[in-house]
């Protein structure tokens, strides 16, 4: 069969930002689907989002309500949220209680009133709410073979009048296997909520849906008073071409940095700013970022410790203007410090700001801030999903450039606590040394994956200009990237401390 | 939404039932014939069981207020028993005011649970013939015979 052949299977909108993509594209049209999880992890919001999102006067949405949560009340909560549009009502939307005929009648009759309605209003979309209550009464004098009859005849019967379907239900991951329900859908998503310490952390997955490819996996969302949003764990990145690498290279705004980076930080590179607290890694990073805006390059700071406008008045202490590109929309200055973000909708968050401005350099100062300013259930993912959303950005051309802080160390020379340093291209260490009494700071480029680079261990200081690199190379020391370095030189000044570098370079 | 806005609302419906029993000399009071029109669309939306608590409620709140009410009872399939044998039995009157502070609890319930918006597009599909611009307000509404 050619691909002309095949029967085309339109995707609705779920009306839930986020899960369209998660479902591959939509929810498959004339499909029969149970929503399950357990109480308060949105599932009822979730059948009104797609209830709302589609419903028309042409082809309404039958709300069957059964015995679960009062129509009345779930009408009053539901109306909180903006998606809920009291125009649509009694049109659009309708809201049928069954609940007596599944008290007092058998399934034949609970079939027969829905396909009643059915008939009767042509509906787009159905949700009965709650399945689960249909399921329980009805086993208490029918057979397991009886059900499953019932539930394929309803199958059927809403296939049949093009209805998408939606069976909400109250259900645990145990009933999977013996549940008939489960055999006969078409798809099925599952909620959960779970609290993490002091944290709420829901979690959705496409658990089964014919037709089509879903992104497989757990998926953070949220509720917020617009309902649901969701976030894909691959970021809506999956399948995204990758740019061909530049060759351009990208000044950090340090003339003699430059240099030492062998001309620049190669575009789409992701680099670490390494070092102790004072080392002056965020001014480093925000004289990357005003390069890149000088430069034309819209940029994306994101900080977790302090607040946009501090950032910037910060900046302009070091005669950096980042008030103009922010207000000029070349610059967003992104603060995330919630304790109870996902690492996904934090990603979802830099990604939007990235592609808005449709930025060339990103700044995300810190990596610890960012660690904390997440859930503790979270955190647990942060080094997947950073390495997804630092591969995804660099390769559509994107310059990273992470700050992180390292415990400074008299015996070791550590690059990182996160051991993150494998999806780092490039590294710059900074550091503190005690050279005559005096506590001064050293840079050095430890590593850079695309180019040469030079191993010079540079002095700087950080002035009123912001990182300012001092001298040439140390030769005079032994031991610098120890912190407490002898002196090996006979020349005692400090002219003599420094010579002219020689800049060795690695390829 | 007051109370006396929700008393106002409850009194359009009664006028417009009153209104169109003018020609017809049915015996049963307005205030039946609005809570049996109300009926019909809360059980789809409640069920029998919702509404009948909601018409209960109304009726225990309207009963501290028309001790008379006590004579009137809802069924089990949410009906009013009752109401227009009160007609016949005490003052006209009074019995008018019994029904209209009944039907009035019963929209202040509706708007306390759903909300203006919601209670006021029930009324609107239930007197669809009634001209409304959607509020409730005493200043800003009003329902209207428009036939």
């Amino acid at each position: 069969m050619s691909a002309h052949d095949r029967v085309i299977i339109k995707k609705l909108p779920t009306g839930v930002p986020g899960l369209d993509e998660i479902l591959g594209g939509g929810l498959p049209e004339f499909s029969f689907n149970i929503v399950a999880g357990a109480p308060g992890s949105g599932k009822t919001t979730l059948a009104h989002q797609i209830v709302f999102a589609n419903a028309t006067p042409e082809r309404p949405a039958l709300y069957f309500t059964i015995l679960g949560e009062p129509a009345l009340k779930m009408l009053r909560y539901q109306q909180q949220y903006t998606f809920f549009d009291q125009a649509k009502l009694s049109t659009a939307v309708r809201f049928i209680n069954l609940s007596q005929v599944v008290l007092e009648k058998d399934l034949d009759a609970v079939l027969e009133e829905i396909a009643k309605q059915i008939e009767k209003a042509n509906p787009g979309i159905v949700v009965v709410d709650s399945f689960r209550t249909v399921v329980r009464k009805a086993l208490g004098g029918t057979t397991e073979v009886e059900l499953q009859a019932f539930i394929q005849r309803l199958a059927l019967l809403l296939t049949s009048w093009q209805a998408t379907t939606f069976l909400v239900g109250e259900y645990v991951e145990g009933e999977i296997r013996d549940n008939p329900v489960f055999t006969v859908s078409d798809g099925l998503f599952w909620l959960y909520q779970t609290s993490e310490r002091s944290s709420i952390v829901r979690k959705l997955q496409i658990m089964k849906l014919r037709g089509q490819a879903s992104v497989p996996g757990l998926h953070t969302f949220r509720i917020t008073n617009a309902g649901l949003q969701a976030f894909s764990r691959t970021l809506g990145l999956a399948g995204q071409t990758r740019k061909i690498p530049s060759t351009r290279r990208l000044s950090i705004g340090i003339p003699e940095l430059d240099k030492m980076l062998g001309g620049g930080i190669p575009e789409g590179d992701s680099i670490l700013v390494a070092g102790a607290s004072g080392t002056g890694k965020s001014v480093l990073a925000t004289q990357f970022v005003a390069e890149g805006i000088r430069q034309g390059d819209p940029g994306v700071v994101v900080v977790f410790e302090e607040r946009p406008q501090e950032y910037a008045e910060r900046a302009s202490s070091f005669g950096l203007d980042l008030k103009t590109p922010r207000r000029e929309k070349k610059l967003e200055i992104l603060y995330l410090r919630p304790l109870d973000l996902s690492v996904d909708e934090t990603m979802h968050e830099i990604l939007a700001a990235v592609r808005k401005l449709g930025a060339k350099r990103l700044v995300i100062d810190s990596l610890a801030g960012f660690e904390m300013a997440l859930a503790p259930g979270f955190r647990a993912d942060f080094r997947e999903s950073l390495y997804r959303m630092i591969t995804a950005l660099t390769g559509i051309g994107v310059t990273i450039l992470s700050t992180v802080e390292v415990n400074e160390s008299f015996t070791e020379f550590p690059f990182s606590t996160y051991s993150i340093s494998f999806l780092t291209d490039d590294i710059i260490r900074l550091r503190y040394v005690c050279i005559d009494g005096k506590l001064r700071k050293i840079m050095v480029v430890i590593k850079m994956r695309g180019g040469n680079h030079s191993n010079d261990i540079r002095e700087y200081e950080i002035t009123s200009k912001g990182v300012v690199l001092t001298g040439d190379c140390l030769t005079d020391y032994q031991g610098l990237i120890t912190g407490i370095p002898k002196r090996v030189g006979r020349s005692g000044g400090k002219e003599a401390r420094t010579h002219k570098s020689k800049a060795k370079t690695n390829s | 939404m007051s109370l006396q806005e929700s008393r106002n609302l409850a009194q359009r419906l009664l006028a417009y039932e009153a209104a169109g029993t003018e020609h017809s000399a049915a015996s049963e009071s307005a205030a039946s014939r609005v809570c049996a029109k109300l009926r019909g669309p809360l059980i789809t939306l409640a069920g029998v069981a919702g509404f009948r608590s909601l018409l209960s409620r109304a009726l225990t709140l309207a009963r501290a207020e028309v001790p008379s009410l006590s004579a009137v009872q809802v069924a089990a399939d949410g009906s009013l028993r009752g109401l227009d044998e009160l007609v016949s039995q005490t003052d006209k009157e009074q019995a008018r005011d019994g029904g209209a502070i009944l039907i009035a609890q019963l929209v202040g319930l509706l708007l306390t649970f759903i909300g203006e918006g919601l209670t006021i597009r029930l009324v609107q599909d239930v007197w669809p013939e009634a001209a409304f611009d959607g509020r409730v307000s005493e200043k800003r509404g009003k329902l209207e015979r428009t036939r």
